[in-house]
């Protein structure tokens, strides 16, 4: 009978239009996400499209967000009986509860595994799609489709399934079952945020119910090569893990048995009480006349009633409390996270500009879901209700029916964005934050937003009038959504497209500029929108349905009628609004400006490259003197730049040409060099010059070079507005507004997958390594060397002006203050000039200033960071050399960009890296002191030696700046809290080399944007090297560098001068150990597998460890080759886990370095106490492959 | 918009004759004729429109209440233009539909209340007055704050009326009202029904013969989209006078009986067969003279009708 009852229901459900159109829905989205190159779920780049990875994660995401789906079909399943008033019928069958309940389950079920297939076989298709690039598909693996499907997909569709289908046995509601879907996912989200710290991950990946903590954990350093090709095997943690979710499912489907209400219904229905028939009333008037009422003027309360109505409709959904919930829920636990932990474990004040970017990126997704649902909604309410008969033949006018709808949508996504400004309000004061600013919640959110939703309530129920039902209005908004979320990633970005979308009109944020004029395109824009809005009220109006005659063709023809009055007048003002605000839009962002999307900026690019590249090798005068005037009016947005360049023939050959480069926008009003005219026939849109001497310029000659430039935008631009020039916070570099001499190639295209795009088949790489002279003759950073400067900088009498050197003097005068800057040492030919209202506070320390200019909404942190400045300045001196400038200054920008970076003697730092930090904690560690030293250690490592243009030059200032930088902290805080910082920076290299699409190359090869080799792998390597060989040898031959390279121009250093000092300095059994990390990329597994521990007659402890390790190297895509082991290592027995909160010296029962070779080795050991933990490389001092097995519990 | 054929409108005395309906027909895109040439003249006071299911009362209703345009055809009321001023005969119209439906979580009160605004009572207090007296009339007083998903069809019909009633309307149109409510409750609207219907034009649409019998004072047969039958119910039935005849057989013979003779009707009465039929003089055979029920002379058109179609 059970099975006759499962191919009945799985024959019913597959008639069913639900089933075709979730299929279709389903597959349409597995497709785009797997045939769109530029989409990309979980995986990180290099990645094929259909990689066994990417099959994983597709199935693991979909089998989630399936959850609704899968719940529809078998909770539908015995619903529908209820539902359609059959079930009494049923339930007088002698069809048991078992094989009724389980029957249609298992039918159900059976419809949810072929509708998930659909998944799979559109990303088996997706990723074979024909428009791929070639490099994005590898081997075609139909085993990895079948794994998806069976092991990350199936356990979890049964598990939602079965569990949501108890649910509904039990509420015997749709609704309510979706309302646990939805609190479901809410704890879920909720729970996985709160157990996102790496410590927790082996708990999560055994018992996270969809598999994804399992599946993220047994593959988290998995290389590239790897995610290619391989499944993780179905064992350990990834078994458990999926048997566990099977059985939870499981046991939810016993439960629905006993659980189950169903049988109940038929008797509820036949016995609720009939409702009393009334008494007689006592005093009945015998006829009621009732007064007509006014002919006219009833419209406004009309209007404010059907608002009112269709309010509380909504208030009173469970829906709407569903997703306010939903939303609400996300939005809390993304502005707690980003608060308590930005990317290296420091809080941050919640202050209001970082809270509403994180309340638009989780929150206001939300009250679009709510403006779609309920627009369709509302819409179709009186038809679904059949009260529409009634409701229309009053005497209402039409457009108390429509405008009622679009309020009423629209008020409520008022409501919601008002619960997001308390739930911000609510989260400050939870965290002590008390400098509450009303004004930026409206003007920077909840104003511009509200118009947004308006906007947006406009287009969901135009889209319901035009629609013949709301499946057909939902399923066009959705199009609407995802056209609006993918359109510009394929180069649809103009914001005249986009009606009423958020996302395209957001305005960036800041403390210092507020909105500066950023405001004006996105309220330009906003016009454009209120006057198509105001014609599809009109077109609502209209087209608005009223009555039994729901056919187009009567509507149409009766729109002229409708449109005749005051709806023919607003479409018409409408309309004229739209025409009018778009020309202005068009005017600034493709007359004025130059109209630009992401891809034809790439394009850009990769011409640049064509054209120009080839001119990186012609040899060049160096600058060697430079005079500037910086003009700012940063009201007007303005800055104007009169410059004298001295340039030398350093060279040793005869020069016939100068190539002056300029930044793409700049403008350049004059421009001459001594003895030279412009060779003409380069594209002028590369504002690329080259100029021929008229006579050569000979070797050690000097002549000038002569230019203004302006720095302007008028109006505003599409995207990428100017944020350098601005109000308050400009700050450019002198590559933004001065010429560079010589091309370089460190601004070109380098993303792998733009340049395939753009055609340019080949990865761009530095110069190999080279110790050739030859080859030495330029700087890695845009080909500068060394200067002296001399410059003005003019700027608003409110604004203090910044640039490189000392300031000789400093007047005021006419509303414009004018100083001027001069160094007395060379300097890198790339500086820094920056003005702003800054409050400033100067500390001299050892004839040092050391100065900190900022705003004064963020006081918090200036005097950790002198103190750093402080510390830093101590340790370099002592360790390195002495520090080349009398001052040091760090200068706040604006969050216009985060980062901050280090030029002659000045730090320009992001008001949005630091700045707002909260140490109230101590536990949390400390990024400012940290980012502070480093910047300062650039002052030696890249302002007094820098690399030459070479792979490797970043290995002589980033990693030698982290090394420094942890020195310092070390110095400041202890070991303990670098242990935490190592391991950050552990889990970030290897994690980064697992996504990288370009080769890894080895530290000493590092190119520029291998971030994750100089800065994670450099900290690592440094820090091991220190304590192997001590870290005063390794600073006797950083020593040694300096003396041999500092402030000297061509030949430049390369790393092989770094390695060499540094094997001058180590011992010979130390000298492998330097190839090893140096010059391969090597990679440790050490785990500890078993311990014990017996108490001695002595009252000591035999303590024993087994320790197994292996060793490989790895090539630069991550395949891996053993290579034999035999090192000491740190081996140490503790009363606490290391790097626990409570952990501490005292903690320490023994640590000594033991020799550890490949393989499996017992350690004994004899200690004073019985230890609770034990464990080889405690402290993760090497690139181990996994860092959470070098510790176990002793027993 | 489509307005039918202005140009045959001859205009009557508005005394006699309130609301005028002028070869109205109305196609369903299907091609379905649902309402076929209807003229109809409908004075003040109960008018019963009687049809079997399908016969095309809802169309008409709804064509009257301005809820559908017809294809064409002429519709007046007093000086109402009804097809070219719909919004003017909302104004007046009071309706209740064949099946409605309610909001979820309404009580009868609000809904009441926002019906009242909908037909223009801008004013709380002046709303509030009409609401509570309207739920006295149709005895829903002391259900006022219930919800009307919880209300027996009794119940929501006397709702239907309560809201139909709001703003004084001089048309009423009331589709299938008693359908599925047990006699008590039928009853009790019936006479709700016959309390309002004095003064304006009351169009009481149903299947239900008894319904027009007890109410109307003048009526009309559909069937087929047609109007086949017009008058008041007492000439209707005078001109069956010593026509029908009845006779109680066994269920077998029916068959049989209704080759020989004009059957109009056969009802079961204890097991047995009543059979009516028509003839001018005693058909013989035991049949028994009986004097025509209105029912009779609707089972007597339908069958003539059938004929002829």
């Amino acid at each position: 009978m059970l099975l006759q009852v499962a191919g009945f229901e799985f024959r019913y459900q597959l008639r069913q239009p639900l089933f075709w159109i979730v299929s279709a829905i389903l597959f349409a989205l597995a497709m785009v996400i797997t045939g769109v190159g530029s989409i990309t779920i979980g995986s990180a780049g290099g990645v094929h499209r259909n990689s066994p990875d990417l099959v994983n994660q597709l199935h693991l995401v979909f089998s989630i967000f399936f959850m609704f789906a899968g719940t529809a079909f078998v909770a539908g399943s015995v619903l529908k009986d209820d539902e359609t008033g059959f079930a009494p019928i049923l339930r007088t069958t002698r069809l048991t509860k078992f094989d009724y309940l389980y029957g249609r389950f298992v039918g159900a079920f059976a419809v949810v595994c072929v509708c998930f297939l659909g998944v799979t076989i559109a990303s088996l298709l997706g990723g074979m799609a024909f428009w791929l690039d070639p490099d994005l598909k590898g081997p075609f693996l139909p085993g990895a489709y079948v794994y998806g499907y069976l092991v990350m997909g199936l356990p979890n569709v049964f598990f939602t399934s079965a569990a949501f289908f108890t649910l509904s046995t039990v509420t015997r509601s749709m609704g309510w079952t979706f309302v646990g879907v939805i609190a479901f996912l809410v704890l879920y989200a909720i729970t996985s945020i709160a157990v996102s710290q790496p410590d927790l991950a082996p708990i999560v990946a055994r018992w996270e119910p969809f598999g994804s903590g399992a599946y993220d954990f047994v593959t988290r350093y998995w290389t590239v090569a790897e995610r290619n090709s391989l499944d993780p095997p179905v064992i350990g943690v990834l078994l458990f893990n999926r048997i566990f979710v099977f059985l939870l499912g499981a046991g939810f489907l016993a439960l629905a048995y006993p659980l189950s209400r169903l049988q109940a219904v038929g008797l509820k229905s036949n016995l609720a009480p009939r409702a009393p028939l009334p008494a007689e009333q006592p005093a009945r008037p015998a006829i009621l006349r009732p007064s007509a009422p006014p002919a006219h003027g009833a419209g406004a309360a009309q209007m404010m009633e059907r608002t009112r109505f269709d309010m509380a409709h909504v208030f009173k959904s469970v829906a709407f409390w569903a997703i306010l919930t939903l939303g609400m829920a996300n939005a809390i636990a993304i502005l707690w996270q980003i608060t308590s932990d930005d990317r290296y474990g420091a809080a941050v004040w919640p202050v209001t500009r970082i809270l509403i970017p994180a309340l638009e990126g989780g929150f206001v997704i939300f009250p679009m879901i709510i403006a779609g649902y309920f627009a369709g909604d509302l819409v179709w309410r009186d038809r679904d209700r059949r009260m529409h008969e009634i409701i229309d033949a009053t005497p209402a006018p039409d457009w108390t029916f429509v405008l009622p709808k679009i309020a009423a949508v629209t008020l409520v996504l008022w409501a919601t964005l008002l619960a997001s400004v308390a739930a911000a309000v609510g989260l400050q004061i939870s965290k002590g934050y008390t400098d509450f600013e009303p004004w930026k919640y409206l003007v920077w959110y909840f104003v511009p937003h509200a118009v947004d939703f308006a906007a947006l309530a406009i287009l969901a129920v135009f889209f319901q009038v035009l629609s013949p039902n709301k499946f057909v209005g939902w399923g066009v908004l959705l199009v609407w959504f995802v056209g609006v979320l993918t359109l510009p990633r394929v180069g649809w970005e103009h914001g005249l497209l986009f009606y009423g979308s958020p996302f395209q009109s957001r305005m960036p944020l800041s403390d210092m500029n507020g909105l500066g004029s950023f405001w004006i395109g996105p309220w330009c824009l906003r016009l454009y929108d209120a006057g198509l809005g105001l014609l599809l009220v009109a077109l609502s109006y209209g087209l608005w349905r009223r009555g039994t005659e729901i056919r187009y063709a009567p509507r149409f023809q009766r729109l002229p009628i409708r449109l005749r009055g005051p709806a023919g007048v607003m479409a018409g003002v409408g309309l004229v609004t739209a025409l009018g605000a778009g020309a202005f839009v068009l005017v600034n962002t493709n007359v004025w400006n130059s109209y630009r999307t992401r891809a034809n900026n790439e394009a850009f690019l990769a011409d640049y490259e064509r054209a120009l590249a080839g001119y990186q090798a012609v040899p060049q005068p160096s600058v060697t003197a430079v005079r500037l005037t910086v003009n700012i009016d940063p009201h007007r947005r303005w800055l104007e730049t009169k410059g004298v360049y001295v340039l030398e023939n350093r060279t040793g050959h005869t020069l016939y040409e100068a190539h002056v480069r300029f930044a793409r926008d700049l403008v350049v009003c004059a421009l001459s060099v001594q003895d030279a005219r412009v060779k003409t026939a380069i594209d002028p849109r590369f504002n690329y010059r080259i100029f021929t001497f008229d006579s050569p310029m000979l070797p050690g000659e000097k002549r000038t070079l002569s230019f203004t430039t302006e720095v302007a935008q008028r109006g505003f631009r599409n995207r990428d507005n100017l944020t350098s020039v601005v109000d308050n916070g400009t700050f450019v570099n002198s590559e933004e507004i001065a010429p560079v001499i010589g091309m370089s190639g460190d601004m070109l295209l380098r993303d792998h997958a733009a340049r395939w795009r753009q055609g340019l088949k080949y990865d761009l790489h530095p110069p190999a390594l080279n110790e050739n002279p030859a080859a030495r003759q330029t700087s890695y950073i845009g080909h500068v060397g060394w200067t002296t400067a001399d410059i003005t900088v003019t700027t608003d009498a409110d604004q203090t002006p910044i640039a490189p050197g000392y300031k000789v003097s400093d007047v005021t005068q006419g509303g414009r203050r004018t100083a001027h800057f001069v160094t007395e040492g060379p300097i890198l030919q790339f500086f820094s000039v920056q003005s702003a209202r800054y409050l400033v506070k100067t500390q001299r320390y050892k004839g040092v200033d050391l100065s900190v200019y900022y705003d004064p909404h963020h006081p918090y942190n200036v005097e950790r960071m002198q103190t750093a400045l402080k510390a830093s300045l101590d340790y370099y001196q002592a360790n390195f050399s002495p520090y080349q400038f009398r001052q040091a200054r760090v200068v706040e920008f604006p969050d216009y960009a985060r980062f901050a970076q280090s030029f002659a003697g000045t730090f320009p730092w992001s008001e949005g890296l630091g700045f707002i930090a909260d140490y109230r904690d101590p536990e949390k560690i400390d990024m400012v002191t940290y980012i502070a030293a480093h910047e300062f250690a650039h002052q030696w490592w890249a302002h007094q030696i820098v690399g030459a243009d070479q792979q490797g030059a970043t290995s002589l200032s980033e990693t030698l700046a982290q090394y420094s930088a942890l020195r310092v902290m070390r110095n400041l805080y202890g070991p303990d809290k670098i242990r935490k910082f190592l391991k950050f920076e552990l889990d970030s290299y290897l994690r980064a080399r697992g996504g990288a699409a370009v080769e890894e190359q080895p530290l000493y090869e590092v190119e520029s944007d291998q971030g994750y080799v100089h800065y994670r792998k450099g900290s690592l390597v440094m820090y091991r090297l220190a304590d192997e060989i001590g870290e005063d040898k390794v600073n006797a031959a950083l020593r040694s560098l300096l003396a041999k390279y500092a402030f000297k121009g061509a030949p430049y250093p390369t790393s092989f001068d770094l390695i060499a000092a540094l094997r001058a300095q180590a011992p010979a059994d130390k000298q492998q150990l330097i190839t090893d990390l140096f010059e391969m990329r090597t990679l440790y597994d050490v785990k500890t597998t078993a311990t014990s521990s017996r108490r001695r007659p002595d009252g000591r402890y035999d303590v024993t460890l087994t320790v197994s390790a292996a060793k490989v190297y790895a090539d630069g895509k991550g395949k891996e080759l053993r290579t034999p082991m035999a090192e000491d290592l740190w081996v140490g027995l503790f009363d606490a886990k290391p790097g626990s909160g409570k952990f501490g010296p005292k903690d320490v029962i023994a640590l000594e370095k033991r020799p550890i070779h490949t393989g499996v080795q017992t350690l004994s050991f004899v200690a004073s106490r019985a230890p609770t933990w034990g464990g080889a490389d405690p402290y993760n001092e090497l690139i181990d492959r996994n860092s959470d097995d070098n510790l176990m519990a002793v027993k | 918009m489509h307005c039918g054929s202005v140009g045959k409108f001859t205009p009557k005395a508005v005394t006699d004759a309130m609301l005028i309906i002028e070869n109205l027909t109305h196609v369903y895109p299907g091609g379905v004729k649902a309402l076929d040439e209807v003229s109809l003249t409908v004075p003040r006071g109960m008018f019963g429109l009687l049809g079997p299911n399908g016969a095309g009362k809802s169309t008409l209703m709804r064509t009257i209440a301005t809820l559908q345009a017809p294809t064409s055809g002429f519709i007046r009321f007093d000086d109402i233009d009804v097809l070219k001023n719909p919004e003017a005969l909302r104004r007046t119209l009071g309706y209740l539909p064949q099946d409605f439906g309610v909001y979820p979580r309404v009580t009868a009160q609000d809904m009441l209340d926002h019906m009242a605004v909908l037909k223009g009572f801008a004013k709380a207090g002046e709303r509030r007055e009409l609401v509570e007296g309207l739920l006295q009339q149709v005895n829903l007083w002391q259900h006022r704050k219930k919800a009307l998903a919880g209300f027996s069809g009794g119940m929501r019909q006397r709702f239907g009326i309560a809201q139909a009633l709001i703003g004084a309307p001089s048309l009423i149109i009331v589709d299938e009202p008693t359908a599925g409510l047990d006699p008590e409750e039928r009853q009790r609207f019936l006479n709700l029904l016959s309390e309002i219907g004095e003064n304006m034009v009351v169009i009481l649409s149903t299947h239900i013969v008894a319904d027009v019998a007890d109410l109307c004072p003048r009526m009309a047969i559909i069937a087929g989209g047609k109007i086949v039958r017009e008058g008041a119910p007492q000439a209707l039935m005078t001109s069956l006078d010593g026509r029908v005849w009845v006779k109680t057989v066994d269920k077998a013979d029916v068959a049989q009986l209704s080759k020989r003779h004009e059957v109009i009707s056969t009802r079961l009465f204890a097991g047995r067969t009543m059979v009516h039929v028509l003839a001018d003089k005693d058909p013989g055979e035991g049949f028994a003279p009986i004097a025509g029920g209105l029912e009779d002379v609707y089972f007597s058109t339908l069958a003539a009708q059938a004929v002829a179609a």
